[in-house]
């Protein structure tokens, strides 16, 4: 049963239209990788379905149409969206920044042991829970904005280019934890990705986006096996 | 000819308004305009007027800082209180006009520089607060000074008079002198600003970075923005006094520099004409509302400020633009006759 | 006069700028933005609880009132007019802040006219002494109330998740939306608070320079100077800054000739720019995190 379906989206900023009716779906425990060229219209995709600009079309949502709901109600359902490059609050500490993440819950024990779930995964983070978040490194930072999004314990993670602006080493870190993820907290996933082969090796699912539009989607396995796919759209 | 017929008389207004000749014909007829009011205009007319290109001058120099490079100021009464004061002395004690006027100017981009240099590494907030300090402390200081400023009391002068030659009355002499000034410094203005200098300053006020990054040295351009304010406002404080006669403390005081930034705001920023307009309504609205109920144009001034900023952000000026564009384009859909002069006038404005 | 007594009165005028100076950290706190209107707001909100004490409330009764109207009044101002602006350049929002403090002005002068009026103090005004210093009840009423305030401010935001989700809306509104937080309720709560802590510093001020629509305008200056200098997300180091200031105005206007008693003014803004050029994150804050 698919958690999200996105039908025939149409949004933009201001009068230009960026994206001009895109089809998505995310299957309850699955992840979806959506890639496309640079301006292709993943992060519009995004920001629409998170309700940070206007849109048109149909959004549903575990079952719910979220359309027209602002960004905070669509974060309360259950979707976190870790943005590109500004998952965290800046001044900060590391440790508020985890808590902001699981504010509107209420079962404090739960949200205690996410905590230290959070930091037994990722060790950088404990060492300097009390740091600003501004202060840390691109890939610590990236860490803390996927736990922050993790602490709302939520049923969709979106996941905006997580790779962008770190090492190799440590992206592959950052991706080897997603896979954990998804079993361990039992979180589905929407990732948005430059690096069409890392995206794909997290994936079940595949949608490339070319100005706007899908121009391919299907199971990740078959995507990859796609030679001309990969060479018209994905450049590898 | 045939063709002004087809486009009908708003492609014919918009074609001949965007012509060069047909802008000098204007600037003329407005210059000539300016020019002979004061010839059939009372004393009073003449004083107000010229009032209105005293403080413009002051607003065109604060849009300098304010409206290109993006930094608010709250200070800017200090230098029109100085370039006044400048004027008081020298004329009181006889001095030619010229050398307290390039004394005003002096004073002026000394203090401009050394209250800048420190200001500028501030950013946002901590800077308007920064200037905010200045005319809280010129005022006590000009009170102090006594010898030199005439304490509360204030300087109370006469100013350039008429040449017996011209036949003129002082105040028509005064006003055109002051409007004789005043388009000089507009003229300077708008070279500083059509140019390089102009360009960085927009380029800090959009993004101090990405000036940094392209190899703009932003604080000292940030300086020199701070400067430009604080000559022209001792400019605009040295015609004010030409005009009016008279300086006391209150030319200091921050209720003056709020005002002036409510008057740029309201004219509207990164415009002459919104300078002027700004001017005109900090002089003449409370000749209106006072008029009625004594004390009543702070109210107005602050009901005027929030709706322009809720109604029409680009200020008068901008709403005035709108109105011409909006005039000019003909009601069928998008005539590109109507297009290119409006742009134009957004580019130049 | 020795050298105590002018400690002593440089506190009280330092406790002064220190409410309304609390006022401002708490509006930067849970919004990011210096309210330049928070001094006209206090004053307004005085004039109410005057002319509610006028027509015969007990005093106490009416600066309750008057807090609870000023926390509404907070509400209903972000609400209405400073939504409007929310997330634009800091030229804006100076602006439109300067704006509302001339319309406020300008509303006061209108209903009370801009004569001088009396208030009566919440506190005795019975001289207390210690050793050869003398002070008033007032004097240590006002620093009781301040001292809880802060106390509860601190509270507040350190130890309560209310508090922290006005720290990270403040921080960034955008980010905090995706987390779920209602953005516009805790700026509007943000606001609020201000209204309240402002209108409690005017309402102890008011007694003591008498109630006027200008009571509060070089205060505000000095509130502004002294939170700048505790570094505007510390109410700690706002409320020290602004006795330093106090005690070192005084001293300065009594002590150094060239100052004298008309020029003391200056000395906080003086104070203000050396220390903003030395360490432009104040004395208490932290140094705000740049993003590129």
């Amino acid at each position: 049963m698919a958690l999200l379906e996105i039908r025939d989206l149409r949004a933009g900023y201001g009068a230009a239209e960026v994206l001009h009716g895109v089809t998505l779906t995310v299957e309850e425990g699955g992840t979806t990788a959506l890639l496309g060229a640079n301006g292709a219209g993943k992060t519009t995709t995004l920001r629409a379905l998170c309700g940070m600009i206007a849109r048109r079309g149909e959004i549903v949502f575990d079952g719910q149409d979220i359309t027209s709901l602002s960004t905070e109600r669509i974060a309360r359902l259950g979707v976190a969206h870790v943005p590109q490059g500004r998952g965290t609050l800046a001044n900060l500490s590391v440790r508020d920044n985890l808590l902001v993440g699981a504010l509107l819950r209420r079962d404090r024990p739960a949200v205690r042991a996410d905590l230290e779930r959070c930091l037994a995964m990722f060790p950088a983070l404990a060492k300097r829970i009390k740091a600003a978040a501004g202060t840390m490194s691109g890939g610590e930072q990236q860490m803390l904005a996927v736990c922050r999004a993790l602490m709302s314990r939520p049923k969709l993670l979106v996941l905006d280019e997580p790779s962008l602006g770190l090492a190799p080493v440590i992206t592959r870190r950052v991706f080897d934890a997603l896979v954990g993820l998804r079993a361990e907290w039992g979180v589905s996933m929407l990732v948005v990705e430059q690096n069409a082969t890392l995206a794909l090796s997290v994936a079940d699912w595949a949608s490339v986006l070319e100005s706007g539009r899908v121009a391919v989607a299907g199971p990740a396995a078959e995507i990859v096996g796609r030679d001309d796919v990969r060479r018209a759209y994905l450049g590898t | 000819m045939t063709r002004v017929a087809q486009e009908g008389w708003r492609g014919g207004l918009a074609k001949l308004t965007a012509r060069r000749t047909t802008r000098w014909v204007l600037g003329a007829v407005a210059a000539a305009v300016l020019v002979a009011i004061p010839f059939n205009a009372s004393p009073y007319t003449n004083l107000q007027l010229a009032l209105v290109i005293a403080l413009a001058v002051s607003l065109r120099g604060m849009d300098v800082l304010t409206g290109h490079a993006g930094q608010v100021t709250l200070g800017q009464s200090a230098f029109f209180g100085i370039g006044a004061y400048s004027g008081g002395y020298g004329f009181a004690h006889g001095w030619p006009a010229p050398l307290s006027f390039l004394l005003a100017v002096v004073l002026c981009v000394i203090a401009g520089v050394i209250v800048a240099i420190p200001a500028v590494r501030l950013r946002g907030f901590a800077f308007g607060v920064i200037t905010l300090a200045l005319p809280v402390v010129m005022a006590p200081l000009a009170i102090r000074l006594d010898w030199l400023t005439g304490g509360p009391v204030g300087l109370a002068v006469t100013t350039v008079q008429a040449p017996a030659w011209s036949g003129l009355a002082d105040d028509q002499w005064q006003y055109l002198l002051v409007l004789a000034v005043g388009a000089v410094m507009f003229l300077l203005a708008h070279n500083l600003l059509a140019g390089r200098v102009g360009r960085a300053l927009t380029l800090i006020r959009t993004s101090e970075i990405a000036a940094s990054s392209v190899g703009i040295p932003v604080q000292r351009y940030k300086v020199l923005a701070f400067t430009v304010a604080a000559a022209y406002g001792g400019v605009g404080g040295w015609l004010y006094l030409t005009a009016v006669h008279y300086i006391g403390v209150d030319s200091l005081a921050l209720t003056l520099s709020i005002s002036m930034l409510v008057a740029l705001v309201v004219g509207g920023v990164r415009s002459p004409l919104g300078c002027v307009i700004g001017a005109a309504f900090y002089i003449l609205v409370p000749n209106i509302t006072d008029k009625a109920t004594p004390g009543r144009s702070a109210l107005f001034f602050g009901v005027a400020l929030l709706i322009v900023l809720f109604v029409v952000p680009s200020g008068l000026s901008g709403a005035l633009r709108a109105g011409w564009s909006r005039l000019l384009a003909s009601p069928r859909p998008a005539t590109p006759a109507a297009a290119p002069p409006s742009a134009e006038q957004h580019a130049s404005a | 006069m020795n050298i105590v007594q002018q400690v002593i009165d440089g506190m009280t005028t330092g406790s002064i700028y220190a409410a309304l100076a609390l006022a401002l950290v708490l509006v930067y706190r849970s919004t990011g933005m210096i309210n330049f209107a928070q001094g006209q707001m206090a004053v307004l909100s005085t004039y109410l609880a005057w002319a509610m004490s006028q027509t015969g409330v007990p005093i106490v009764l009416a600066v309750v009132l008057a807090v609870v109207i000023a926390i509404v009044m907070g509400a209903v101002i972000e609400r209405l007019l400073i939504r409007r602006f929310e997330g634009r350049e800091h030229l804006t929002m100076i602006i439109v802040t300067v704006g509302l403090m001339t319309t406020i002005n300008g509303v006061v002068i209108w209903i009370w006219g801009a004569d001088l009026k009396t208030i009566a103090s919440l506190f005795p005004s019975d001289a207390l002494g210690l050793g050869s210093a003398r002070f008033t009840v007032h004097d240590v009423g006002t620093v009781a109330v301040l001292v809880s305030v802060i106390v509860v401010m601190q509270v507040l935001f350190q130890r309560t998740r209310l508090g922290l989700a006005l720290r990270a809306v403040a921080d960034n509104p955008q980010s905090s939306a995706l987390s779920g937080l209602p953005i516009g309720v805790l700026l509007m709560t943000g606001w609020a608070l201000a209204g309240a802590v402002g209108s409690l510093g005017g309402v102890l001020i008011a007694p003591k320079i008498s109630l006027q629509p200008g009571m509060l305008d070089s205060v505000l200056i000095y509130a502004v100077a002294a939170a700048i200098l505790g570094g505007l997300d510390s109410p700690i180091g706002a409320v020290v800054a602004a006795w330093v200031l106090g005690v070192v105005q005084n001293l300065a206007g009594t002590y150094i000739p060239l100052v004298g008693t008309d020029l003391q003014i200056a000395v906080p803004l003086v104070i203000m720019a050396v220390v903003l050029l030395i360490r432009p994150q104040g004395l208490f804050g932290r140094r705000e995190v740049m993003r590129v």
